[in-house]
């Protein structure tokens, strides 16, 4: 499990959920923005240095939303191209 | 807006004179009982890609169904939910056993014993196609103990996206939803599922049944294609792979732009198309993409970038509203294109697509970013014209003022 922490990770936005709080954005700086409707961007990955921080931002989403993913990121299928 | 539709008999799928079950086992035989590995091996020969939009592989998308768990499920996505689009419902039309044919053997093969067929609703005539069709095959499909579901999708752009079908599966509302795993790892109540569009399952089926491939060797198999003509109609034609575009295209329909791949799609400008065929892997290389075959020729001196703009304006209204970014942004993205079409500032346009691309559950806002960014790369010179107030396009050359009514 050691191993895996050193993996860098992405933070990933459940958008349906989020309704723009911005709490993310307040505690994690370092890696998401807001765009002009104030909906979380993310601007970076989370290295061995912001873990700690993006654990707090997840948890701390009132609605959610975020979700921190371990890298290699998981599919070679995406679900969202088809139709 | 659509006006008729006009299906052209073709060398493989659309090779049948008539739609009933006696002539499809007269012209095609009964498939045999195949198993998973008959079917990948079938489908990885032909390197069959999944004709919904985003051509992923079929074969791996059979394998990891197999794979991730016993209790799987298939979805056959026909609802087209894009409004050019007209190769699902042509096949429904034509050849709907050719369908149930690919589908059933998909099923069988992953030994489930239920179908999901996902019908468009604004289409009510492909609905009855499909019925009548599995009316005709009751005795043979109780005999192999198949079992089909009938789901109605909105009509609406978003609601064939793979996620908003398996919420329409599962009984919940026909929109995307963000999902973590794939569908084909988990999809309907969350197993296994695959899912795929009609005419990749009618691809099946003719591998299955026909000996003989159409197409090139290291690109087997046809293409359908939706063929948006001048007069509002829609032509399906189905092509083999590596037929030039000359053929497929008349040379008034070559003469301008062509938007490849529907309204999440690419322009190719005038003259690329000329040196290229129907081609997955040339296309990609030319920056191209065929999506879900979807065809549109501007035809000559008609402005791209109005064009353009009234897609767009289209596209963000049929955003489901649910996140964020797609809400605000695609509406926001339409106002600055059009008013980049009146001269307006092509920087406003940039700084809104790096705010749409990849923010959604689903892929309406990246292909409504492809769209713009492709706009903005295949016709510079009409971008800075524009910027100067004129639209460069006029016939034999001329320049004319931009006028949004007038273009197409």
């Amino acid at each position: 499990v050691s191993g895996r922490r050193e993996v860098p990770a992405d933070l990933r936005v459940d958008w349906p959920r989020c309704a723009g709080r911005g709490l993310c954005h307040e505690l994690l700086p370092e890696a998401i923005d807001l765009d002009p409707w104030g909906y979380p961007l993310v601007t970076a990955p989370v290295d061995r240095r912001l873990r700690r921080a993006a654990r707090e931002a997840v948890r701390s989403c009132p609605l959610q939303a975020l979700r921190l993913v371990d890298r290699p990121a998981p599919p070679e299928i995406s679900r969202r191209t088809l139709r | 807006v659509t006006g008729g539709l006009r299906v052209l008999p073709g060398p493989w799928l659309l090779r049948a004179e008539s739609p009933d079950l006696a002539s499809h086992r007269r012209l095609r035989g009964t498939p045999g009982r195949t198993s998973v590995d008959d079917l990948l091996a079938v489908a990885g020969r032909s390197a069959l890609r999944g004709r919904g939009g985003a051509g992923f592989p079929f074969a791996t998308k059979l394998r990891t169904t197999a794979e991730a768990g016993r209790r799987r499920h298939v979805v056959v996505n026909l609802s087209e939910g894009e409004p050019a689009s007209f190769k699902d419902t042509a096949l429904a039309l034509r050849q709907p056993h050719l369908v149930l044919d690919g589908a059933g053997a998909a099923a069988t093969a992953l030994e489930c014993r239920r179908v999901h067929l996902v019908l468009p609703a604004d289409r009510p005539e492909v609905g009855r196609a499909v019925v009548r069709a599995l009316d005709e095959r009751r005795h043979d499909d109780r005999r192999a103990r198949l079992r089909w579901r009938l789901h109605t999708a909105a009509p609406r752009f978003v609601s064939g996206e793979a996620s908003a079908v398996v919420e329409l599966v599962d009984g919940r509302h026909n929109l995307p939803v963000t999902t973590w795993e794939p569908t084909a790892v988990a999809g309907v109540r969350g197993e296994p599922t695959l899912l795929s569009n009609a005419e990749t399952f009618a691809q099946l089926a003719a591998l299955l049944l026909d000996q003989q491939v159409p197409g090139p060797p290291h690109e087997p198999g046809t293409r359908l294609l939706s063929i948006r003509e001048r007069t509002g109609t829609t032509r399906v034609v189905e092509v083999p792979h590596g037929t030039s575009w000359q053929e497929v295209l008349a040379p008034a329909e070559l003469a301008g732009p062509v938007l490849l791949g529907g309204y999440h799609g690419t322009w190719a400008p005038t003259g690329t198309l000329e040196r290229l065929t129907v081609s997955h892997a040339e296309l990609v290389a030319a920056g191209l993409g065929i999506g879900a075959g979807v065809v549109i020729p501007l035809g000559e001196g008609h402005c791209p970038l109005a064009t353009t703009a009234r897609i767009v304006r289209y596209l963000a209204g049929q955003s489901a509203g649910r996140c964020g970014p797609c809400l605000h942004g695609t509406p926001a993205l339409a106002t600055a294109f059009e008013a980049l079409v009146d001269g307006g500032p092509v920087q406003t346009v940039e700084r809104l697509l790096a705010l749409v691309r990849g923010r959604g559950a689903c892929a309406h806002p990246d292909g409504i970013a492809r769209l713009v960014a492709s706009t903005l790369d295949a016709f510079p010179a009409e971008v800075a014209a524009h910027g100067g107030g004129r639209c460069a396009v006029g016939v034999g050359g001329r320049v004319r003022p931009a006028d949004r009514a007038g273009a197409r």
